[in-house]
């Protein structure tokens, strides 16, 4: 469904991915691994298309689609999603007016009839119940003075209603304590299914207690450095990042 | 001759059957003492008033709806009987000074409609709408009774000279709001309120942009702890112009208040805003707060915006602030990763932005009136 080719990327003059290939299928879960300002975030935002990355090299497609040459909601209506590592705080725009316009846009872009603002209310409702948020939350503007796990939880919440083939989590797990992190996981497990994939971007393991991967990477320095399974997050954990970057290990 | 100068000779000379009993006779000496404003003169560098002195004031089409009242009357000036004269004579110029506003006695002397709407006292507040007057020089005298309380929502098709001006009884309370559709006209129009003591004005008024649209928002807080805020909310589209001047005048002590500005400038737009206090002296522990934020969606759109503070009191709270800046890029792309196109991205920003300025009042009005959740 994803395949990555040879990815270089720059972005404030600074080369971030010096060539990443990876390929995702569906049903499955990758976790993306590595050190801070090892690219993983630049990855997540490039599949995205958020503005101010340059791709001098390489190539992303999406069930054979040029991911790269279509502009962010295009790829949002294909069915690319990226949960933010840093959820924007829009005042003056409700979180409900906010889901709606998702959902609306996704549909017309399906060519699907609107959905009714009670049939939208009753699958709103559902999703905050199920990640354990206040129904009042749709009412508040989005991400207004939301706590940080609120935020991360929000992002779940779009992406349980806009159901993505491709659910590409940044950072998802950072700013949540134990609890946020289980209802999170417990979210993004019911979610995952043999029609879509999920790539967790993450620094630590302790995401993948909850979400087990299928295959880990590790970016060191703009590059995977090694592809394995759930094991190799467990060494990563008690052995750290260091001896990856250390050709002679 | 200057244009002015020939407009206020054109005006002066005017004699005007409409509503013979007013006295125009001070407004006649004021407008030959002061003249009337030139284009170089600094509260008219963004609007040149010579559009306004050429543009021939003609009555509109009086296709909206007319002026109604719940729990108020409303007289007309030309049929007012001995009472209504009083009450015109007692407070007309009360809260607009002739020599601040000097279109304010072309007003008076070329007025072909003239509305007095006084609200005595009452269990509920009294409600007036004020649709299309069909003037074209139009006034209107707002007389509030000590502790009665209205709203007054206003809707003016395309007034090209619209004074209003309202007068706050110990107590009283007024919920003004004025919704200004987009318009090709050239148009001046004046606000002018005092506020008794402890009474409540709150303006609101929000507003497209014209060919040229003059808003003069004068309030004199002048009895011991009025409160006035006054709310502007614009959207200027392209090519269209909008000058807004607020000055709230703390005269007597204890008064509050707040001005809050939100506008969207677009393409070719020009916005000029100017927010005033003046805390005079005396008028201890005036507590006065000023505050602006623009968006620009274009590098051709311009906003002139100036905060003026002059304090004679040594008590006082004073604060002012200004933000400008554009759509926030990272705000945008958020919405747009969700699958929302770029525009009505753009779109539910701005709403967003706007929607913050936007009162209870005849709120769903404003709010359509400024596209907000198209």
């Amino acid at each position: 469904m994803l395949q990555i080719e040879n990815l270089h990327v720059r972005t404030d003059g600074r080369d971030i991915l010096q060539g990443v290939s990876l390929t995702v299928e569906r049903g499955e879960v990758h976790a993306v691994m590595g050190p801070n300002g090892s690219g993983k975030s630049t990855l997540a935002n490039v599949i995205a298309g958020r503005p101010g990355y340059e791709v001098t090299e390489g190539a992303v497609r999406f069930d054979g689609i040029d991911l790269l040459a279509l502009e962010p909601e295009e790829r949002a209506h294909h069915g690319v999603f990226l949960a933010f590592q840093y959820p924007v705080e829009i005042p003056g725009v409700s979180n409900m007016e906010f889901l709606k316009a998702a959902l609306d846009s996704r549909n017309a872009a399906a060519g699907e009839e609107e959905l009714s603002a009670i049939d939208f209310m009753r699958r709103a409702r559902g999703a905050a119940d199920r990640l354990d948020l206040n129904p009042e939350f749709l009412k508040r503007g989005v991400n207004e003075g939301f706590s940080g796990g609120e935020k991360k939880r929000n992002e779940i919440l779009q992406m349980l209603l806009l159901e993505p083939t491709l659910a590409v989590l940044d950072e998802t797990d950072s700013g949540l304590d134990i609890d946020a992190l289980r209802i999170v996981a417990a979210g993004v497990n019911a979610y995952a299914s043999p029609d879509n994939a999920v790539v967790l971007v993450t620094h630590y393991q302790r995401l993948l207690d909850h979400i087990v991967p299928d295959y880990v990477h590790v970016l060191v320095d703009g590059r995977i450095a090694r592809t394995g399974d759930k094991a190799l997050a467990l060494e990563l954990e008690s052995n750290g990042y260091g001896w990856l970057a250390d050709p002679a290990s | 001759m200057t244009p002015a100068e020939t407009f206020a000779e054109r005006t002066h000379a005017q004699r005007v059957d409409y509503a013979p009993w007013l006295d125009r006779e001070a407004s006649r000496r004021a407008l030959a003492e002061h003249g009337l404003p030139e284009p170089r003169c600094e509260a008219w560098r963004y609007s040149n008033p010579n559009r306004w002195y050429q543009a021939e004031p003609r009555p509109s089409p009086s296709a909206g709806a007319s002026p109604r009242a719940v729990g108020a009357r409303l007289v007309d000036f030309a049929t007012a009987d001995d009472d209504a004269r009083t009450l015109v004579r007692d407070h007309l110029h009360t809260a607009a000074d002739r020599a601040k506003h000097p279109l304010a006695t072309v007003n008076d002397i070329a007025m072909r409609l003239g509305l007095l709407v006084h609200v005595p006292v009452s269990d509920t507040p009294a409600e007036v709408e004020l649709g299309e007057l069909g003037g074209g020089i139009e006034r209107v005298l707002v007389v509030v009774d000590p502790n009665a309380s209205a709203t007054l929502v206003e809707r003016p098709a395309t007034p090209t000279h619209r004074v209003v001006e309202c007068v706050l009884g110990e107590g009283a309370q007024l919920d003004h709001v004025r919704l200004q559709p987009p318009a090709e006209s050239v148009e001046y129009h004046l606000v002018a309120a005092r506020l008794g003591a402890a009474s409540r004005y709150r303006l609101a008024q929000y507003s497209q942009g014209a060919s040229l649209r003059r808003n003069d928002l004068h309030v004199r807080v002048a009895g011991r702890g009025g409160e006035a805020e006054v709310r502007c909310g614009y959207r200027l589209a392209a090519g269209t112009h909008l000058d807004t001047q607020v000055g709230v005048e703390h005269e007597a002590t204890d008064g509050v208040s707040r001005q809050t500005a939100r506008g969207v400038v677009g393409d070719r737009a020009r916005a000029v805003l100017n927010g005033r206090i003046h805390v005079a002296p005396g008028a201890q522990r005036s507590d006065a707060a000023l505050t602006t934020k623009s968006l620009l969606l274009a590098a051709t759109a311009q906003l002139n915006a100036k905060p003026e503070l002059t304090i004679y009191a040594d008590d006082v709270r004073c604060a002012h602030g200004a933000t400008v800046g554009e759509l926030d890029a990272d705000a945008l792309f958020y919405l747009r990763s969700r699958g929302v196109v770029e525009e009505a991205a753009r779109e539910l920003l701005i709403g967003g932005f706007l929607a913050e300025a936007v009162a209870d009042v005849a709120g769903d009005d404003a709010r359509a009136l400024l596209g907000i959740g198209r």
